[in-house]
């Protein structure tokens, strides 16, 4: 199987070339992340295809909770958009990249369930031949662009700023069904070369690989969900006393920055730690608008924003 | 049955209440495997599962390697009032350390979808299905002006700007198992 899988990728032919998959988090609630990507990408030589017609992957809440077949007839629905332009998709919401890779494994493994999602698929004209895949922009970025060609086009550095790294779960596990794959996915290090290319320390600290208590645990127990957030916010600045918190992932930027207000509002928490996702962190490294790149938040970024751009 | 020695506090007995639902006719365990935890049956109860598991950690019920023991043993209806399988965050920690392959992520998952079947589905889950349904996103349609603040147009490149990509995707729904469920109107 693991053959055929590799037989089947989509071949970008020298040319860095991606589908720019967004997702519902990025579009709606974080629409910088989405403006940063769009400046990045083009400036790094990678071009973007804008994937007309892309829909959500769909979200654990949707189809994945109904019926296998369902949602992987969805998520094929939004790899064909790829295939059929022989290009792999990218995102930088965590949630899409494990929704699509974990329904692509599901139909690359097991026959009935690709031939049923092409049944459902040929009802629209479309047939899904498992080339196309989603990979992570963080890997892209790393692998694909390289962490010299980042270092060459960055306007400013990191100099004495100490970034805590949170990956998120969907970088991470299930490994076998992703196409990257850090060697320890308990002590990920692409995050932290990410960041430490860019001039800043990203030292480990022993919650990193925790979870932020987002999605479904924050909407069915929101005190529970505050409680995990809590514990990773405190370890954050026990031990790192970090100036800035970096993720790879849309549900991790919206939580811990929007549950760090909230927990400091109800007088549980008595510090503050800006949060950005890397394509907004590189995007202010290189130089672009900052209102654009990150210009959305809840937890206040001025203060680090002014110290990258400044040097203050 | 053995009494617990002097100070042991009562607990669920899971051998005991399984006992009372042998009956049922269709065993919990071939529900949930049909429902995709085909490999449920390989668990040893080592507790890795449990041990990474954010929803044990912070005290939810019926977490991962409690609710394989359950469903092995055949309950079915003390669980459908819990919400704990929809707060299960699909990280996958569990699938990853799991030395059986059992995938205990899918064991979450194939409880929600034997719950929804029984119609035991939070209302925010009805609501993200006829989000998706009606506009092609999970999300409420409120970033227009934030789009607009960093310089991106109104509508993103999805369906909320393709009618046919849109149509497409409603057809899609129309002949998944979401439509025999009738959990939300499927108008053209
Ligand atoms: S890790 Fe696997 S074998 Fe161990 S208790 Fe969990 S499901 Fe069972
Ligand atoms: S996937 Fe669900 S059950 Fe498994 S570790 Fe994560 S939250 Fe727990």
């Amino acid at each position: 199987m693991i053959a055929d899988v590799v037989k089947n990728e989509s071949k970008n032919e020298g040319k860095l070339k991606y589908g720019l998959f967004l997702g519902c988090n990025i579009p709606f609630n974080r629409p910088d992340v989405e403006q940063a990507m769009r400046k990045i990408f083009p400036a790094l030589g990678v071009e973007i295809d804008d994937l007309m017609g892309q829909s959500c992957c769909p979200t654990w809440g949707t189809m994945p909770s109904i019926d296998i077949v369902a949602w992987c007839a969805v998520a094929a629905r939004n790899l064909c958009l790829g295939e059929e332009k022989g290009i792999d998709l990218m995102t930088a919401c965590n949630s899409c990249y494990g929704s699509l890779n974990e329904a692509r494994h599901k139909m690359l493994t097991n026959p009935d369930i690709l031939k049923s999602v092409n049944d459902i698929l040929s009802k629209i004209g479309k047939k899904y031949e498992g080339r196309a895949k989603c990979r992570h922009v963080a890997w892209v970025l790393y692998k694909d662009v390289g962490l010299e060609r980042i270092k060459e086009s960055i306007k400013y550095t990191l100099d004495d700023i100490t970034i805590a790294v949170q990956p998120g779960c969907h970088f991470l596990w299930p490994s076998e069904v992703y196409p990257d794959k850090e060697e320890d996915p308990f002590n990920p290090k692409v995050l932290r070369e990410l960041c430490e290319v860019l001039g800043a320390e990203a030292p480990y600290y022993s919650k990193l690989v925790d979870c932020c208590g987002m999605g479904a645990l924050r909407s069915t127990d929101p005190e529970k969900s505050f409680t995990l957030v809590k514990e990773k916010l405190e370890c954050i600045k026990e031990e790192l006393d970090a100036d800035l918190i970096v993720t790879t992932c849309s549900s991790c930027l919206i939580q811990l920055d929007d549950a760090q207000e909230r927990l400091r509002k109800s007088g549980k928490l008595n510090f503050s730690i800006p949060v950005l996702h890397y394509v907004q962190l590189l995007a202010l490294c290189m130089g672009f608008d900052p209102e654009q790149v990150a210009g959305i938040s809840v937890t206040p970024r001025d203060e680090i924003i002014d110290k990258i751009i400044n040097k203050r | 049955m053995i009494e617990p020695e002097e100070g042991v506090p009562t607990i669920l007995n899971l051998s005991e209440i399984s006992e009372r639902e042998r009956e049922e006719e269709e065993k919990v365990v071939d529900i949930v495997r049909e429902f995709g935890a085909e490999n449920l049956i390989y668990c040893m109860q080592c507790g890795s599962c449990a041990a990474v598991c954010p929803l044990a950690r912070v005290g939810f019920e019926w977490y991962n390697k409690k609710l394989i023991k359950a469903l092995l043993l055949g309950l079915k209806e003390e669980l459908l009032d819990d919400p704990t399988p929809w707060a299960c965050v699909a990280c996958n920690r569990c699938t990853e350390v799991c030395p059986r392959r059992v995938s205990p992520f899918e064991v979450m998952f194939a409880v929600r979808r034997m719950m929804v079947e029984e119609f035991a589905i939070p209302t925010l889950a009805i609501e993200g299905l006829r989000a998706l349904y009606e506009y092609g996103h999970a999300v409420y349609m409120t970033g227009r002006e934030a789009r607009k603040k960093v310089g991106l147009p109104e509508k993103p490149p999805s369906t909320d700007s393709d009618e046919k990509a849109l149509k497409d995707l409603k057809t899609i729904l129309r002949n998944t198992k979401l439509a025999e469920l009738g959990l939300i109107p499927m108008n053209d």
